[in-house]
């Protein structure tokens, strides 16, 4: 690979001093003259009709400004469920913390309290919260038509996969190895909860939001409140995560709205981190059910899956299990439903599809190659994808690098052994499995402004999630315009002053955005050969509105993750001490940022791993854990040293061959702890997360 | 040992205060709105060196009074519940989660936020290192790591990569970038004592 002189090299984000020393505005950070606080009442029952609100007290509190309910506001919001019509506040409410009504008042203590004085009379309804249950003939109807949640062609069936023909597939085996597997709700949890600010000048409405795509968000606003778009101005600076719960428009930012509208003045609207872990979404919880056919040298003939997602009562997220596609197979049947449920809803987190698919079809594969007495590594190489469903060519692949050479770091030879070897009480064992995720390719814009002093002004409507996004993206322009990277200031965060951007989810705004960069330095780059730089006043301004088509070949990134556990079978405390995170997402833009990401998805996937879960209690239907105390989110203890390896391939695809990088980072990791933990004591946990209950549950 | 060197620090911060001799302000902060029917207490502040008389309402944070009356956004909020380690600051020199404060306790006391880090426009050496390094990713926690780090340094100034995790477990990064911010903290911890040596 040829060596680039700004894309490549290690680059300190360029808005790293602010986000230092306390001066990077996130969206609570702003203060508007005359604000107003709102706050959120929420359903305390899992499923109920609201026979009535009694708002009396609530608006004889001094301070009560302005008051939403069903009764005076019919909002639908459009993002918050693909299929069925969701308004603001439903009746009847579907989940414990589904929205009922929304308070601004002078300060945040008013309005809290206010909420507190506003009388519902519910009347309960019987609830469900497991998918399969739901599914059920009897079970209580979630929406209307059934629990059975539609599929992408409106059909009341499984999303379905076939290649070949999976009986023939199961016929030809040596052997057919069968289990199952579950994955828990987890939360995205990021550290900065949902905030908005809404400002109304004249009939013109700003929303300060938190978001991870201003585009989205202003298209969706302009449409849930029936506005013009150029009357709708959405502005997000500084973000504090959201790992693919920030995508859209969301509830807050319309209430907000709405609000400030009724309140003739700003609106400030704020969730407590409870509302955060239990009013948004988080992963959907699966079951997954498979049967796996394969030769005595171990070859596979046939993968079948059939799952479970729970989607929470309101369909906001695909609800897919992915991560046979890793396999080659001439017979192969996926076949998944999703279900309405009464608990939390469930959408994207990091590679929404991945980590619980990954997990369950690794842990089967890990068995598999256990069964045959073949090293799970060994048994990986031999079936390993080679085409996309074993069809398709990929524009590049690395993924036998990333096992190959991620082994030879992780000394594998050396870590693992037969299962549950050791005299314990402490054991140590070694796992590993890999993963791949789609590299899209896309419609993104981008804007750049050449003035005389010689700054190239670069607009881009990326938000940067912590993804350092705004520096990736001076980097490529820098790159492509040959100028230091100091020359590159970046405009980002507002719809009046950026571009469409795809927004920071699917890992698109370095392929997306980042090409739509390149194109709009080119074109700076002829103007400048035909016109000369610009003198004076004059500007030059180039702009590039990209859609490229996509390759006929599939483009993935690939990974594959090594980890060492120790297993204390007295206690079941599992502790990760070695951790080896080998990735092909082609060139690296910028190796400590992308470093960083990798390191920090791979954590998060072993806190999903062993402890991460939004527990109901079974008799009420209500959440007992929605904190982080309760989820148990990885914290510095918890976290091992997480080793990177870069394997870099050719790609000709995207800005500089770069390929997707974020989301793929988590892929791996929950199935890597989890054969860790089977190889250091014998015994597979089949259900995350992999809890010290459990742990002690197969040991006894 | 470490009480000793708390108090050191105390009083480095009250030499700070003559030297720079900020004044008391004559004026109470306007903390409006303040609900009359709640009880309310007038409160005085050291804030990164500067004195404050504060009319605060019993029920605020010590958190919500930086962020929301004193400007001093830097503090974030991320679970108000004293679970997450976005608001630490320090209070007479002990991290503390300002979420989990009464303002009114802070009565009389000294706090240090972000903000006060950098001293006469010169970035602290942890946040030259957490630059450096990569500390933050989407950066909400950063201000409570930060801060976290700075009381570990101030009382210990050669920590071991066990005793930075064991000072910073009470901040929670969500982008798990925990590598990297024990990373900055050994680094800045390594300029420190060489800048030191080179004193000596």
């Amino acid at each position: 690979m040829n060596t680039l002189n700004q894309v490549g090299h290690a680059s300190p984000r360029i808005d790293a001093q602010k986000r230092v020393t306390g001066t990077a505005t996130y969206t609570g950070d702003i203060r508007l003259p005359g604000m107003l606080y709102a706050r959120v009442l929420r359903s305390p029952h899992p499923h109920a009709r609201i026979r009535s609100i009694d708002l009396s007290r609530a608006q004889a509190l001094p301070g009560v400004k302005a008051i939403l309910t069903r009764e005076n506001c019919d909002v639908v919001w459009g993002s918050g469920d693909t299929r069925n019509k969701r308004y603001l506040f439903n009746n009847p409410v579907r989940f414990a913390g589904d929205a009922v009504a929304a308070v601004a008042a002078l300060d945040r203590h008013i309005a809290e309290e206010a909420t507190r004085l506003i009388e519902v009379d519910y009347e309960t309804l019987p609830f469900v919260l497991d998918p399969e249950e739901a599914l059920q003939p009897g079970a209580v109807e979630i929406q209307p038509g059934g629990n059975h949640s539609p599929n992408n062609r409106g059909e009341r069936q499984p999303e379905v996969y076939r290649r070949g023909n999976i009986e023939e597939g199961l016929r030809a085996a040596d052997q057919v190895f069968e289990d199952h597997y579950t994955s828990a709700h987890v939360n995205n949890a990021q550290l900065e909860p949902r905030v908005a600010i809404a400002q109304w000048e004249g009939d013109k409405l700003t929303v300060y939001a938190s978001t991870q795509g201003i585009s989205n968000c202003h298209t969706e606003i302009a449409r849930d409140l029936n506005l013009a778009p150029e009357k709708v101005r959405v502005i997000c600076q500084f973000m504090g995560g959201g790992f693919g719960n920030k995508n859209q428009c969301h509830d807050f930012d319309l209430m907000a709205a709405l609000l400030a509208k009724q309140a003739g003045v700003p609106v400030k609207l704020e969730f407590t981190r409870k509302e955060d872990f239990l009013s948004v979404h988080g992963r959907w919880p699966t079951k997954q059910y498979y049967k796996v056919g394969v030769k005595r040298d171990g070859t596979l003939t046939a993968i079948q899956l059939r799952g479970y997602s729970g989607m929470g009562p309101y369909r906001k997220g695909s609800g897919g299990i992915a991560g046979i596609e890793i396999y080659q197979c001439p017979h192969v049947e996926r076949s998944v439903t999703q279900a309405y449920t009464n608990i939390a809803v469930s959408a994207n987190l990091r590679g929404p599809d991945y980590p619980q698919g990954v997990f369950g079809i690794e842990s089967l594969m890990d068995d598999v190659a256990y069964s045959l007495k073949m090293d799970p590594v060994d048994f990986r190489l031999k079936n390993m994808t080679r085409k996309f469903n074993d069809q398709t060519p990929y524009t590049s692949i690395g993924l036998e690098d990333c096992i190959r050479r991620g082994a030879e770091a992780f000394e594998w030879k050396k870590r693992w052994h037969a299962p549950g070897a050791g005299s314990g009480p402490v054991k140590r064992g070694a796992g590993m499995a890999m993963g791949s995720f789609f590299s899209s390719m896309g419609r993104s814009s981008a804007v750049i402004d050449l003035d005389s002093r010689g700054m190239y002004h670069l607009h881009v409507g990326v938000t940067d999630i912590g993804t350092a996004a705004k520096t990736t993206m001076a980097l490529i322009a820098a790159e492509e315009l040959g100028v230091p990277l100091e020359k590159i200031d970046v405009i980002w965060g507002d719809t009046d002053r950026c571009p469409y951007s795809v927004g920071e989810s699917g890992s698109r705004t370095t392929t997306h955005t980042g090409y739509a960069v390149v194109e709009a330095a080119r074109d700076l780059k002829r103007q400048i050969a035909e016109k000369g730089l610009p003198q004076g006043s004059q500007m030059l301004t180039a702009t590039a509105n990209t859609n490229p088509a996509a390759p006929t070949a599939a483009r993935y990134s690939f990974v594959a993750h090594f980890a060492e556990v120790e297993v204390d079978t007295e206690l079941g405390h599992v502790k990760v001490v070695k951790y080896v995170a080998a990735h092909d997402s082609g060139r690296v833009v910028n190796p400590l940022t992308a470093t960083s990401q990798v390191k920090g998805g791979a954590i998060m996937g072993i806190g999903m791993a062993l402890h991460e879960e939004l527990l109901y209690d079974k008799a009420t239907g209500l959440p007992l854990t929605a904190g982080y105390y309760g989820a148990r989110v990885m914290t510095h203890l918890d976290a091992p040293e997480v080793e990177v390896l870069w394997i870099e391939t050719e790609d000709a695809y995207g800005p500089f061959g770069a390929k997707t990088l974020g989301e793929p980072t988590i892929i791996p990791s929950v199935a890597a702890v989890a054969n860790a933990i089977y190889n250091a004591i014998g015994k597979r946990v089949k259900d995350l997360p992999i809890t010290r209950d459990k742990i002690l549950g197969v040991l006894a | 040992m470490s009480r000793i060197s708390r108090r050191k620090f105390v009083e480095g911060t009250g030499a700070g205060i003559v030297a720079t001799a900020v004044p008391l302000k004559g004026q109470t902060a306007r903390t409006a709105p303040v609900t009359p029917s709640v009880p309310h207490t007038t409160i005085q502040v050291t804030v990164n060196g500067e004195r404050r008389k504060i009319e605060v309402e019993d029920r605020w944070t010590l958190v919500e009074v930086l962020r929301d009356h004193l400007g001093l956004t830097g503090s974030k909020v991320g679970c108000d519940r004293g679970e997450c380690g976005a608001c630490t600051v320090l209070l007479d020199g002990r991290p503390v989660y300002s979420c989990s404060q009464l303002a009114v306790w802070a009565d009389g006391r000294s706090v240090e936020t972000v903000e006060g880090l950098t001293q006469h426009g010169q970035l602290d050496a942890l946040q030259q290192a957490f630059i450096q390094h990569d500390g933050p990713q989407c950066g909400f926690c950063t201000s409570g790591q930060l801060m976290s780090a700075k009381a570990l340094l101030n009382h210990n100034p050669h920590p071991t990569v066990d005793e930075v995790r064991h000072a910073m477990t009470g901040n929670i990064c969500r982008c798990s970038n925990y590598n990297r911010y024990v990373e900055s903290v050994m680094a800045a911890a390594g300029t420190l004592s060489a800048s030191a040596r080179r004193k000596a």
